[in-house]
């Protein structure tokens, strides 16, 4: 019985479980209702004046202009509405997905010797080649920058210390005067505990900045083939003492839905296999760890693929678990491409 | 009694590598010539798996009845084109990638049918992983 009252006809994401017809009617219908409800206030307000004019009419406030925009905007969206949603009707979803292709084909126009149209669903890989490294031809880029997390939290320290210190101050003398605040006293109490967290988290994560050192990893050529065995150099800096260290190629999987009025992400490993490892070492400020290993890509390995709602992602990943510190790990992106004979890079720009 | 609708690609069997000729013929039947009034033809790839489906089109072809022979679109039609080098198809643990052709005949009175060959691009290509962890995250909207 539930499903003849459901109030929406929709199971999840963009999948219909109702009448596409109903569905575009009821649309159509609203966005004709939004249209016809804008355009005829705002005729009506405006008719008004001219037949019984007012001197404050035009003078400068919220109420004429603010009416006047709000009436405009519902003519606007209504409209725009209404054209997209008569324009979809009879057009299949192969029929949008060709236009919308063929606009996409314009774009690239400009990009000739473009492997990105004849390698759709790849991602780019402009950003992974564009830094030369020092032993290998690509230094590739970080996958997150510790530099933002750094600044959130030393913001967050910031303005939580600053309140917190201004509500002990008015705390104290309201002491002093002999009026004490329980309210705010027993604020404090909770928030005194937020404010410790947030300069401890800032500190840690300065040190962990400062005191790990940066991670540097260098490749021998870029785009990746399975099958195909490449060179990759990792240097690590800091002064640390490392239990485990350990360099990966990971492939993920990776798909967002719709539930409710969420927006999910979900992940899970495809493939991961270890380039290196090593164990009980020390890295010095004045010499860094660097290791250089060869590695292949599976020769039955999927390669990366990025749609809308879908993705297959691959990256080097780098796990080092340290005396006395949390594991940390960093990832660098790749793009593995399809092994096509006559299609690789060299070959085919 | 709803329209056949036969799709018959050259090799059906077989497996297409990027840059292959793909050659496909379709037909109509069980309906009257005035009662088709378009028909699309579509070479695309789908993912389906527990994310949103994605769709792309490779080939699209569509036909009223002024580009038929005596405005029947009912007749056996041809069409070919080179198989793209991506995406290759997919069995993976949260989503697959598809490829299939796809017919999609437009009636009178707004009705429309489509049917479908599922072909395959590139080996039969999995996840790698027996055991895989997952992880999911969810961002509020």
């Amino acid at each position: 019985m539930a499903r003849f009252f459901r109030l929406w006809q929709k199971k999840r994401g963009e999948r219909r479980t109702g009448s596409r017809l109903a569905g575009t009617v009821g649309e159509a219908a609203f966005f004709g209702a939004l249209f016809v409800l804008g355009a005829v206030a705002l005729a009506a307000y405006w008719t008004s004046q001219a037949i019984a004019p007012h001197p404050d009419f035009f003078t400068i406030g919220w109420g004429t202009w603010l009416a006047t925009f709000v009436l405009a905007s519902f003519i606007l969206i209504g409209g725009a509405g209404l054209f997209f949603t008569v324009l979809e009707v009879g057009a299949s979803a192969e029929r949008r997905s060709a236009l919308a292709r063929r606009a996409g084909d314009i774009e690239l126009i400009r990009e000739s010797r473009s492997r990105f149209r004849r390698f759709p669903t790849i991602p780019r890989d402009v950003n992974l080649t564009n830094s030369p490294g020092v032993r290998l031809a690509y230094r590739l880029p970080g996958l997150e920058s510790p530099a933002w997390r750094l600044v959130a939290a030393a913001v967050t320290a910031l303005l939580c210390v600053g309140i917190d210190t201004v509500l002990i101050a008015v705390a104290i003398r309201a002491f002093h005067i002999g009026k004490p605040e329980m309210a705010l006293n027993a604020f404090l109490v909770p928030f005194s505990s937020v404010t410790a967290w947030s300069v401890y988290y800032f500190t840690r994560q300065l040190l962990l900045h400062t005191w790990i050192g940066p991670t540097s990893v260098e490749i021998s050529d870029h785009p990746l083939y399975p099958g195909r065995a490449y060179e990759v150099v990792l240097v690590q800096g800091g002064h640390l003492k490392v239990n485990h260290l350990r360099l990966a190629l990971v492939c993920e999987e990776e798909v967002t839905y719709r539930q409710g009025t969420d927006l999910r992400t979900e992940r899970r490993t495809a493939h991961e296999g270890d380039v290196f490892e090593r164990g009980g070492f020390t890295i010095d400020p004045s010499a860094p760890f660097e290791h250089c290993e060869r590695f292949a890509v599976p020769r039955a390995a999927m390669h990366s693929f990025q749609s809308a709602h879908n993705a297959i992602t691959w990256k080097l990943v780098v796990t080092l678990d340290l005396h006395r510190w949390p594991r940390v790990v960093r990832g660098f992106p790749v793009v593995v491409y399809p092994l096509i004979e006559g299609a690789e890079r060299g070959s085919a720009d | 009694m709803d329209p056949l609708i036969s799709i018959q690609p050259s090799e059906p069997a077989a497996v297409y590598r990027p840059g292959d000729r793909f050659e496909c013929e379709y037909q109509i039947d069980a309906v009257e010539a005035t009662e088709v009034q378009a028909v699309e033809a579509s070479l695309l790839w789908y993912t389906e798996g527990k994310g949103e489906d994605d769709m792309g089109v490779h080939f699209f072809q569509r036909r009223t009845s002024y580009d038929a022979e005596d405005h029947d679109l009912r007749a056996l039609h041809r069409f070919k084109t080179d198989m793209p080098r991506s995406p290759l198809s997919y069995d993976g643990l949260l989503f697959r990638i598809r490829w299939c052709v796809r017919v999609r005949v437009f009636l009178r009175r707004g009705r429309s049918l489509v049917a479908e060959q599922p072909i395959q691009l590139g080996p039969r290509l999995t996840h790698l992983n027996p055991e895989p962890a997952a992880t999911a995250e969810s961002t509020g909207a």
